[in-house]
This record gives structure tokens, sequence and C-alpha cells, in this order.
């Protein structure tokens, strides 16, 4: 079962740190001491952010000896965290659990940073999402859904103004020359009530947030916004967009990254902590449970992806 | 059902949960005590001491400091008039009247017996109803949470009796003041004047605790030494009568506090309030509410524990977050390799008729510990005002930093202290406010969003018959009593006529 295995990485997460705890100076080096670090996430406890920015707290305490703790600082669609987190410039003893806001809230809304104000550490991995109705829906597949909205009013929930589902409904709006209603809602958990409470037609989530929904039957996924199928298992059956002809794949990244303007072995010692946490087992059990791609990418690497991301999702906000 | 008690009691009775159960909720009551530390941080901060836990474990202690903290939010609304938590926030109306009048403790024990019996009737529903229940809770869309909002505010505004323009005028400063930050639906920033504290509004929490707490202080102060109050052990213990008393409104809060508890987004503090509200009308004491009327006390404490259980409905049977704290626990269920959703009942009985038969044991546990301790924390009152009140302000300043570890929380605790005694000299109520301020975005969203459904229109609001019905009853709120004064004093005027004739 899933949970002894969690049981036993943690265990074996407790054991690193005591070991790792020993030999800590050998660890860092160079003029940066790694001490007490915070790791700032920009949303609620609970969600999906949290959940990663928790996990990958405890996985670099285990990889670096150093006492991790995770501070929710939630408002304004994550840009209070990433504010705050602005003034830590300089500060290599405090880290952020990133998400795609990091791309588009410099994009659609007014805030003082942008991608290149931080020290982008690693990307965890890539989520996707499902397009979902409910089960006694008309639809079967989403070019079903496309053409209904081409003569008809199609509902489809999005949970913030800025987004994955916003991005990839105006994704499939663009490709399509289309256009959805939308209803805003908060979190993932209330665009699932929304759907099943028949207030929207099609809603788009990731795996995690409709997979207890999916297995009971109650709700569909008629696509997958993927390049390719999954492979999981559960959802190796969910046909991609591209196969229905609507050209559309986008993915929200999940990683973490430290403030601008660290020192340079700072900076080397979180990525070698990153490299650490990437080959353990909570690392895989937490990709596994949430149903992610296993994409990492470190330091420039990561940089870069975030540039090509952010030119992306321009052309997205700027209809 | 009777197979799948005997199991969650197997499950729950182990002495390795059984002493987890406790720890949480003593945790849990500590954490409620605290003025700004409520479950939701309480419960997050503490979930990383579980990952190597049973999940089952795990799970009984992080509920246990859930509704835990309803038990603790109490005791410093009762005696010092600073709610712990949001929902505790009606206690404070009649419970420090109660407490002024020296009779904390039994504010306290009522309180504790009221939440006890409401844990208990929501926790049969939550055992016998829960998947149908989440079913209806499904039901209630934008406009139907619209029209509860609507009513909600009708209800408080309507709290302070004849005083109608006053309540209001204070519902309506509050909706004023939710309008800080980033709008729902749109994300456009408003009245935050390039301040990203502001960002994610005006945080009610720092703003109770100012209200209340620090605006009692001061008010204290400007009325001159006052003697402590003078507590008797006598008055320190709940009568039976008093109990008895108090079933109608236990009931009664019982029922509104899980039925608000179960739909997803409005929560306890609308449960207190309306039930408290509701009370004031319909109680037989009806006349002493403000005044440090127990029924004053039992109700909304009793609403605001059915709420927090009923939160479980949407959360154990689709997988959907009841609200804030079950969110988090949401969230924990995914770190121990569960996954929730319209299934967990059958894929892990064990696990869910574990933790339910754990929240029965926990209020048994919750009731023992408070009954005796009531007259204990009572005593509390006798410290002379010249050390309380320091120490007041003290644990108000660190409450409120805690919250965010923000030194932004600590000038919103001071600002709203100053207008907590501005509008206590003025005699304006500030209940109503902090209603108005907590449900402001709620209101807001609900607004957007049923507009958005409605296409642009808020028909809606009309067509579908569960909002209609709630809005029928609002509006019946607000033109009843007028209708029945003016035929009275038209009737009076009658009789009048008649006696010079």
């Amino acid at each position: 079962m899933k949970s002894s295995k969690i049981l036993a990485a943690s265990l074996a997460g407790v054991a690193a740190l005591s070991l790792a705890a020993c030999s800590e100076t050998s660890a860092s080096g160079g003029s940066f001491r790694a001490a007490n670090t915070t790791m700032v996430v920009p949303f609620a406890a609970g969600g999906g952010s949290d959940v990663s920015g928790r996990t990958v707290a405890q996985g670099l305490e285990a990889a670096t000896g150093v006492n991790i703790t995770a501070e929710n600082r939630e408002g304004g669609n994550g840009a209070v965290g990433y504010s705050y987190f602005l003034g830590q410039q300089g500060n290599g003893n405090t880290l952020l659990a990133a998400e795609t806001s990091l791309l588009t809230l410099p994009i659609a809304q007014d805030v003082e940073f942008d991608y290149t104000s931080f020290t982008p550490i690693m990307k965890l991995g890539d989520d996707y999402t499902l397009m979902v109705v409910r089960a006694d829906s008309p639809y079967t597949t989403c070019d079903q859904v496309v053409e209904a909205a081409r003569t008809e009013r199609v509902v489809a929930a999005v949970s913030g103004a800025v987004s994955l589902d916003e991005v990839v409904f105006s994704l499939v709006e663009q490709d399509q020359g289309v256009e959805f209603d939308r209803v805003p809602y908060e979190s993932g958990g209330e665009v699932v009530a929304g759907l099943l409470g028949e207030q929207v037609d099609i809603a788009s989530l990731n795996p995690s947030e409709v997979v207890g929904q999916l297995e009971s039957g109650d709700m569909r996924a008629l696509c997958a916004f993927s390049e390719e199928r999954y492979a999981y298992e559960e959802l190796a059956d969910i046909p991609t967009a591209g196969e229905q002809g609507i050209n559309v794949a986008f993915a929200q990244f999940r990683g973490f990254i430290a403030p601008g303007g660290i020192p340079e072995d700072a900076t080397t010692f979180w990525i070698d902590a990153a490299e650490d946490f990437a080959e353990s087992e909570e690392y895989k059990a937490y990709i596994e449970d949430n149903y992610m791609q296993p994409n990492v990418a470190y330091g420039d690497e990561f940089a870069d992806y975030l540039g090509t991301a952010s030119t992306e999702l321009e052309a997205v906000f700027a209809k | 059902m009777l197979d799948n008690l005997l199991l969650g009691f197997q499950t729950a009775m182990t002495w390795e949960n059984l002493v987890w159960c406790l720890v949480g909720v003593l945790l849990g009551t500590v954490i409620g005590l605290l003025p700004g530390l409520g479950s939701t941080t309480g419960v997050a901060v503490l979930l990383p001491l579980t990952f190597t836990f049973e999940p089952v474990t795990a799970l009984i202690m992080l509920a246990g400091i859930y509704y835990g903290a309803q038990y603790g939010g109490t005791i410093t609304s009762v005696l010092i008039a600073t709610p712990g938590e949001a929902a505790s926030v009606v206690t404070t109306l009649d419970g420090y009247q109660m407490a002024k009048q020296g009779r904390a403790g039994a504010a306290l024990a009522i309180a504790a017996i009221g939440s006890f019996i409401a844990a208990i009737i929501s926790l049969a529903l939550l055992m016998g109803l829960a998947p149908p229940l989440a079913g209806l809770a499904l039901e209630f869309g934008p406009a139907e949470n619209l029209a509860i909002m609507i009513l909600g505010l009708v209800i408080v505004v309507s709290f302070q009796g004849g005083a109608f323009v006053r309540g209001a005028l204070m519902a309506a400063a509050g909706l004023l003041l939710a309008t800080v930050g980033i709008a729902a639906g749109s994300g456009e920033a408003r009245f935050t004047f390039g301040n990203v504290d502001l960002l994610s509004g005006i945080p009610f929490v720092e703003v109770m605790i100012g209200l209340f707490a620090l605006g009692e202080v001061f008010h204290q102060i400007r009325m001159g030494a006052e003697k402590p109050i003078r507590a008797r052990f006598k008055d320190m213990v709940i009568r039976p009568r008093e109990v008895a008393k108090s079933m109608p409104s236990i009931l009664r809060g019982s029922g509104i506090g899980f039925f608000l508890g179960m739909l997803p987004g409005a929560g306890s503090t609308l449960a207190s309030f309306i039930s408290y509200g509701i009370e004031r009308r319909v109680s037989r004491n009806r006349d002493n509410f403000g005044k440090g009327a127990i029924e004053g006390v039992a109700s909304p404490e009793s609403a605001n524990n059915a709420a927090a259980n009923a939160n479980f409905v949407p959360t154990l049977a689709l997988g959907i977050p009841g609200g804030a704290t079950t969110a988090v626990l949401l969230g924990a269920f995914t770190i121990y390799g569960l996954q929730p959703g319209p299934l967990l009942f059958e894929q892990q009985p064990d696990l869910v008729w574990g933790l339910l038969v754990s929240f029965f044991v926990g209020n048994v546990l919750l009731l023992v510990l408070n009954l005796p301790l009531a007259p204990v924390f009572a005593q509390m009152l006798r410290i002379p005002y010249g050390y309380l009140y320091p120490l007041i302000i003290l644990t108000s300043c660190i409450g409120a930093y805690s919250v965010s570890n923000n030194m932004f929380s600590v000038w919103v605790v001071l600002i709203f202290g100053v207008i907590g005694f501005v509008l206590k000299e003025l005699d304006l109520p500030i209940a109503p406010l902090v209603l108005g301020l907590v449900l402001g975005p709620l209101f807001e969203k609900a607004l957007v969003q049923t507009s958005a459904v409605g296409d642009g229109s808020l028909a809606v609001l009309f067509t579908r018959p569960i909002a209609l019905g709630i809005l029928v009853c609002a509006a019946a709120l607000i033109a009843v009593p007028r209708i029945t004064g003016a035929l009275l004093k038209g009737r009076k005027e009658n009789q009048k006529e008649s006696v010079t004739q």
C-alpha cells in the first residue's frame, strides 16, 4: 500500500536527517552557511502548492540536515507571497514553492516582480489538466464541446483569473476560434462542487483533483491537454486533445525558487540538495500520488524553461 | 451500519489512537484559546509531525485539534470578550455579559454541554446520511449561497432589536472594508494603494482581535478602575435548571449549524450568527438577549460545533473541502497516500469509521475536560485589571503577529483597537461589522458567480426555488416585525379611542 511506502520513506528521511546533521559543515562550504530556512508557500494551507511546498521542505531537510519550515503567505492569487519573497533579496535561507502563477501574475496583473527577479532552483515536474464533465453530460469528446460552443452557450468553471484552467481554456478558444462563458471559482475543490452541482458544463482540472470522482463514475474525462497520453494506468485511456483535433497541450510546472541576488555557493548548495531530493522515495511518491510528470530541471535549465513558458503565456493573455 | 460502527470502535479505541485523540483535543483547546491562532493554522503547522504516524492515527489527532479549537475558542470570548475564532464572535455578546455578572463558569459549562450535544447529533447525521446529504449540499450553487448570505446579513442587522439602522450601518461598513484587496473573479486590486499587505484584504482575525480585545480594554480603562468581577463559587457552577432551559436553543443551534456547515463555503461563522439571530426572535428568554442570557451562549456554540462536524459531509463523501481546516485535512489525505473522493467510504471503511468514532471519543473527552475546568478558567477574572489588561494587550499583539509573522497585522490590531473603542463610546454594535467583513468576500464571490451563471443577469435568484425561498424568508424578517408593530400600534390607538369615548 502507498501509506506503508510513505512511512518507510519518512523513516528513511529521519535516518538521513540524523546522518546529515553530523556532516552539515561539509555539505555547505564557501561563504554561504545554510541555517534555519523558510519555505514560503504563496497559497493557503491545503492546496496543491501547499502540499508541494511541504513535501519539498521535508525532502530538502532530509537531504541537507537544515531545518526547513513551510510558511503560508497567501492572498492575491499568489501575489502577496511573491511580493514578500521579492523583499528577501540576497537571503539564501528562504525558498518559495512556485508554480505557474510566477509567470501569469506579472503578465496579467500589476506586480513588481517577474521570473527574472528570482533564482530558479528546481522544477519538480509538470502537471497537465483533463477536461472533465458530469457523468450525465451529453459530451463524450472535447471536439463535441468545441462544436457545441460554436452554436450555444457552454459554461466553463475556472479556479482563478490567472489560473492554469483559465490558460488552458483560452488556448482552446484561440486554437478553435470559439468562446466559453466563465464562472470564476477560487479553488479546484470549489470547481468540482460547481460541476457536480450542475452550475457549469465543463472544467479543466489536474488529475489529482478529480481522480476520485473519475473512479466513482460521477465524472468523465473527455481529453487530456498533454502532448502524449498519460502513462498512469488509471488515466491511460484518456485521449489527448491533439487526437481530437484540438492543438492544445499545456502543463503547470511545480518547483521551488530562491530569492534573487543570493551568493553563488548558496545556489549550488540548494541545487545539490534538490538533486539528492529527486533521487528519494519521497519525491517519487509525491509525483505518483499527484499523477505528475517527473520532468525535472535545475538552475539555468529551469530558467530557460521559465523564459519559454513566459513567452507562450504572454500570447495567451495578449488577446 | 452496525458492522461499520463496530469497525470504527475497533479502530478508534486502540491505546495509540485514544492517546493521540486526547493530545489532539488538548492541543486544539489551547490553539482555540490563543487569539489569532486558529484551527486551520494549528492543523497545518502540526501536520508534519504526523508524517510517521499511521494515516488513521494522524487524521484522528488532526481532527481532534480542529474540533478541540471550537471548544477553546469560547473560553476567551466569555472571559475577556476576545473571540479565539471568528465562529465565537457572537458568543461574546451574552457570554461576556454573563462573566461580568460573575457567571462565567456557567457560560463556559453551557458552551461545553451545547457543543457536546451538537457534536453527537451532527455525528449521527454524518454517520447515517453523509452521502445523500452531500448530494443535497451540491444543490446549493452560487444563487443559493448568495441568498443565504443575504439572509445572514438581514438576521445580523436585526440583532439589536430596535436599532435596525445602527446594525445596518455597521454591516455595511464591514462589507465596505471587505472590498479592499483582490476582487473576486476579475483579479483586479482595489483600494490597496500599492501596499502588498493589503492585496489579500483587511485581515479579519486581526480586526476581530483589535475591535474586541483592545477595544474592550480601552473602554474599561476609560470607565475608570472597576473592581474585579466578584465570582462566588456557587455562581460558577451551572444549575441543572439552566441546562434544561437551554435545551431548545441547543437543538435549534445544532440543526442550523449542521445544515449550514455541510454547504461548502458558508461555514461555522455564519451558522453561529444566524442561530443567535433566530434565537433572539424565538427564544422564551429573548428579552434578556444581550444582557447575559444563557441561551445566547448555548445557541451559537452548539451551531459552530455542529457546523465544524458537518464540514466533514462534503469532505468525506465527495472529497470536496467544507471549509479552510478540512481543506488542510484533505491535503493531509494525499500526503498519507489516500485518495479522497466519493469512494472513500467504500475503499477505506476502517479509516472513515475509525475517524468518525474518534470524533465521538474526542467530544466526550472535551466535555469531561471542560466541565470541571470551566469554574477554574473563570477564576482568571479574579486577577486585578491592573495585571489583566497588559496581559490582554500583550497576547493580542503576539497573537496578531503569529497569524502571518508580519508587523502589518499588529498595526491592524492597534488601529482597530482604537476604532473598537470609538464604536463602543458611540454605542454602535460591533458584531455586524465583523460579520460584514467575514461575509464580504464570500458575498461578492457568490454575486459574481451568480451573475456569471445567469449570463450577466441576477434573475436566476428568483427562478431557482431554493434561492427564492431563502430570499422570501429574508424579506419576511424585515417586513413582518414592522407590519405587526404597526398593527399593534394601530390597535392600541383604537383602544385608547374607545376608552376616551
